[in-house]
């Protein structure tokens, strides 16, 4: 059985005006030390994933259906008592701003024995020990010295260390990283990434990252899921999409990486822009944008047809399977 | 044309502010007494029974007369009578448009002085702003009241009383305006040098336009808001600041009664029983410059920018 | 292009730095019974020289903090050297009075970051267009700025019906049209780019790379393209310029850059972009943290970082030395031919 499992996971905005869906019954699962990358741009929906896995999803919005079993629970439905026991424990996340987590106010120290003794029963004496080691382990420097400073006394890249280190404090089962490099440089995100990576796989860590780099999932992940308009329009093993991505949408996004294309060559570029939450089109949502539109995608959402490995959702790709023909790439 | 072009009040009716209003009873009640009390001070020429003004039409005789209800009422004077023998009720309409043309006069001097200095110290920084802000500093350590006793004292010094009767609506904007600006200079710096970080700008000087034309074609549309706020809660600042001066004897004259004269020649006679001359004006200010505020504090919390546009 | 032509735009040791000490009473220290005076600088840009050629796209690539929007902003006018000229078409212009800078004004466009700040709220997308014409072609009748006006929104995508609307109803991509088109009604020659598609969603960033593209060829523009992301450097610009602490450390034809990179800053730079072909991250691992630049380390900035660094490059400021394949590199070890 996975480890975590999501079913048919709904999550609506209540605003002036009706229910803004952000999720429309997005299903997947994670095993025991898989990675897993979510893909899609802003407004897609992978931040509300994240956050509705760990029923975190705060009003206006609220989860509409679907359920999120983790080790056979549904924490859907779970109760707050026993939610906390699972979120930061045995379920960790880590956020695009360090600040989000680490109080400026309190020393690294004090933020690390807390955590673990708010799920622990541990001195704290042994609670600054492990501490100590979980910094070793992400590689900052004298950590001896750094429990006693405070988050702003560090660079960006060295509280995102610290993020980490926090996380991996109660030894969890699944690490959900939301964009965790987005505000870092280049260089200092190829070092967190692999970092997170080889964390990951030494202490057999799930690991899903949320971001809108197919470059850093390509590297990281081993299988992926690409979100438009809060559908997972495509999923299967991360090399086979990248290499051949089934969907109109996921391939229009890998070709229109500047570094895909020819230098100096115009880019290939998908028309207009995602909708927001509120003027989705009814059937397929990527359907204003698509070269391959016909008229079932304006009426009905397509459900998913088995490629190779990859779960995609288009009639193109289903009526082209069908037919036995090779599946259509976007741009030629 | 599609439902892309809109009027300016459908506009309006999609807008956020209309929405957040139409829900808001509070605020709705208050513009509306607002609104009512505005006409009917406007109006007073045409609504009040008597003109206050003309002492032809006034009898002493008639003085001291309480209002409908009580014992000893005239019919003719439904809030009774001053001192004097002025009709409350006129009295009152008239007071109200002394009252109101004071607190937005003064505002009105208070922004053109504040928005100025405001522009000008948040876009220039530096020296600029270093001297503009001590003075509003230093303005702001003199209190209303004491600008307002040495330069009603100078002026009745120099120029008597009668003639100060005169312009004493005028001198009155003056010192309220002269005193307050700072509080509106300081918003609109603030939010200055907010707009001045914003990209919009730099696009504007990049094109070579002048400072004139940056500070008041581009930055100043957008610090509306905040002014709009802190505009309101002045008016009724300054209408209060006008009737504790005016309750002081440093205001109107009661030949030209404001709502704080009328309070304070009431208050003469209160010990006398005749609790109306002082009660009644002082009700009318209190209902006046709470729904002000109310008002203020709906459009604060309308745009707020954190909440608004978040 | 040929070599012999004048530069469009030439930067010579052009330096900025900040003043972070505040005013004089924040700048008096008491130090050892005595009263001193204490300022503190961030040095943003240390000697920068640059010549951008007619026609080409050259890009400006480093990690926040090395300057490089600082040179922008410096070459835009935006702030004024601290030391260093800007010259354009052989004419001195940091100097210039507001007056003498007007045609220049004209002739260099910028284009923004955030397009959700770059457009002014309370104007509409007409307006928004149409006041720089009018302020810059002061003959020009109203159907004349009109047409123009018409005749940019064509070419840059934007829908006539735009123009009546507010920037607050459109999309980033959509916005960083507008602003692309407000850079190019009055004709510019020289647009100046600061991380324009940053801010973006990666559909489309290609959309609007391609329309600066398309502009470009179209009115025969010359880019100052400033970004941290090297893998639009590589599609592009025509020339780089790698930047690290304020000072240039690189500068290459993009193929030369990419093909060979010769200083360890660029090769560390290059090597952490994520690709899609590769299985796992495999960049050079840097030692250390990029230093502030309110205290520049002494010698080349990069020593302390550098997995090549000596003596040498602790103490001498290295200087931009030309290598047989026409690439100059700010490095003793390429120098020294060690690397």
């Amino acid at each position: 059985m996975a480890l975590l499992e999501v079913n048919n996971l709904d999550v609506r905005f209540a605003v002036r005006g009706g229910d803004l869906k952000a999720l429309r019954g997005i299903s997947f699962s994670l095993d025991k030390g898989e990675r897993l990358g979510l893909v899609g741009e802003s407004g897609a929906g992978k931040s509300v994933a994240a956050f509705a896995i760990l029923n975190l999803i705060a009003r206006p919005g609220y989860i509409a259906g679907g359920e999120v079993l983790f080790d056979g629970r549904n924490l859907a439905t779970m109760k707050p008592r026993e939610l906390r026991d699972i979120r930061g424990h045995r379920i960790a996340m880590i956020f695009q701003d360090p600040m989000m987590t680490l109080n400026p106010v309190i020393s690294i120290g004090t933020q690390m024995v807390e955590t673990l003794q708010a799920h622990r029963r541990i001195s704290t004496a042994d609670a600054r020990a492990i501490a100590i080691d979980n910094l070793r382990k992400v590689q900052i420097p004298s950590p001896e010295k750094r429990l006693d400073q405070y988050p702003h006394e560090l660079s960006g890249g060295m509280r995102q260390r610290v993020i980490i280190a926090i996380a991996l404090l109660l030894e969890p089962e699944i690490i959900i990283a939301d964009e965790p490099t987005t505000a870092l440089d280049v260089t200092i995100q190829a070092e967190i990434m692999a970092l997170l990576l080889e964390l990951c796989e030494q202490e057999q860590v799930a690991l899903m990252l949320i971001t809108h780099d197919l470059g850093v999932v390509a590297q990281v992940t081993q299988r992926m899921l690409v979100m438009y308009s809060g559908r997972i329009i495509e999923q299967g093993p991360t090399r086979d999409i990248i290499h051949h991505p089934r969907h109109p949408y996921t391939q229009g996004l890998i070709k229109a990486l500047p570094q895909v294309g020819e230098p100096g060559t115009r880019l290939y570029q998908i028309p207009g822009s995602m909708p927001s939450l509120n003027r989705v089109p009814p059937g397929c949502p990527f359907n204003p944008r698509c070269p391959f539109v016909m008229e079932r995608c304006l009426e009905t959402m397509p459900d998913y047809v088995r490629s190779g490995a990859v779960d995609v959702a288009c009639y193109e790709v289903e009526d082209r399977l069908a037919a036995g023909k090779a599946i259509l790439e976007v741009g030629q | 044309m599609t439902a892309v072009t809109l009027s300016r009040w459908q506009r309006l009716r999609q807008s956020d502010l209309w929405h957040s209003f139409v829900r808001d009873k509070v605020a709705m009640l208050s513009l509306l007494v607002f609104v009512l009390m505005v006409c009917a001070a406007l109006l007073a020429p045409l609504l009040a029974p008597t003109n206050p003004y003309d002492l032809a039409q006034i009898n002493i005789m008639n003085s001291e007369l309480p209002p409908m209800g009580s014992a000893g009422s005239d019919p003719a004077f439904p809030l009774g009578t001053d001192a004097q023998g002025r009709d409350m009720l006129s009295t009152i309409l008239y007071g109200t448009r002394v009252s109101l043309l004071i607190g937005f006069g003064a505002v009105v001097l208070q922004s053109v002085l504040g928005i100025l200095f405001g522009l000008l110290a948040g876009y220039f920084g530096g020296r600029v702003d270093a001297i503009l802000m001590r003075i509003a500093d230093v303005q702001l350590s003199f209190s209303t009241l004491m600008v307002a006793i040495i330069v009603g004292a100078v002026f009745k010094a120099s120029f008597g009383n009668l003639m100060f009767g005169d312009i004493a609506v005028y001198l009155l904007i003056f010192i309220i305006g002269v005193a307050e600006w700072p509080q509106i200079a300081r918003t609109v710096r603030a939010s200055v040098l907010a707009e001045k970080k914003k990209e919009y700008v730099d696009a504007a000087r990049v094109m070579g336009f002048g400072a004139r034309r940056i500070m008041f074609r581009h930055i100043l549309p957008n610090t509306l808001s905040p002014i709009l706020v802190i505009g309101t809660v002045q008016i009724a600042n300054a209408i209060i600041s006008e009737a504790a001066l005016s309750f002081l004897g440093l205001g109107m004259p009661e030949t030209q009664p404001s709502l704080g004269s009328l309070i304070k020649s009431g208050f003469d006679y209160i010990q006398s029983g005749s609790w109306w001359i002082t009660l009644i004006p002082g009700v009318v200010l209190v209902v006046l410059v709470l729904v002000i505020n109310l008002l203020g504090d709906w459009l604060r919390d309308v745009m707020n920018p954190r909440l608004y546009k978040g | 292009m040929s070599a012999d032509k004048a530069p469009l735009v030439r930067v010579r040791q052009l330096e900025k730095r900040f003043d972070l000490s505040g005013g004089l009473l924040d700048q008096l220290r008491f130090r050892e019974g005595r009263l001193t005076r204490h300022r503190e600088y961030v040095h943003a840009i240390n000697g920068v020289d640059l010549d951008i050629e007619p026609g080409e796209a050259l890009c400006v690539v480093g990690e926040s903090g090395c300057g490089k929007s600082t040179v922008a902003r410096t070459v835009m006018g935006l702030l004024s050297p601290t030391a260093g000229e800007v010259h354009y078409e052989g004419q001195r212009i940091d100097n210039l009075s507001r007056a003498a800078a007007m045609p220049y004004r004209r002739k260099m466009q910028m284009i923004f970051q955030n397009p959700y700040a770059s457009l002014n709220p309370r104007m509409t997308i007409q307006q928004t267009l149409e006041e720089p014409i009018r302020f810059h072609r002061r003959d020009w009748k109203p159907e004349q700025v009109q047409a123009k006006v018409a005749e940019v929104m064509a070419s840059v995508g934007i829908d006539p019906d735009w123009g009546k609307r507010f920037g607050h109803e459109f999309s980033g991509g959509q916005r960083q049209r507008i602003a692309i088109a407000r850079a190019l009604v009055v004709d510019p020659e020289f647009i100046v780019a600061d991380e324009p598609i940053s801010a973006l969603d990666v559909s489309i960033q290609a959309q609007v790379l391609n329309l600066l593209k398309e502009a470009q060829d179209s009115r025969g523009l010359t880019y100052l393209f400033i970004t941290h992301d090297l893998a639009v450097v590589e599609h592009f610009g025509t020339r780089v310029a790698v930047m690290y602490l304020g000072r240039i450390c690189e500068l290459a034809t993009t193929a030369t850059l990419f093909a060979k990179p010769r200083h360890p800053y660029t090769q560390a730079l290059l090597s952490a972009i994520p690709r899609l072909e590769d299985e796992r991250p495999n960049h050079i691992r840097l030692q250390g943290e990029v230093p502030t630049p309110v205290q520049l380390p002494s010698g080349c900035v990069f020593h302390g970082r550098c997995p090549y660094a000596n003596a040498r490059c602790k103490e001498e400021i290295p200087r931009l030395i030309a290598t047989d394949d026409g690439t100059r590199v700010a490095c003793h070890g390429v120098e020294e031919g060690r690397l």
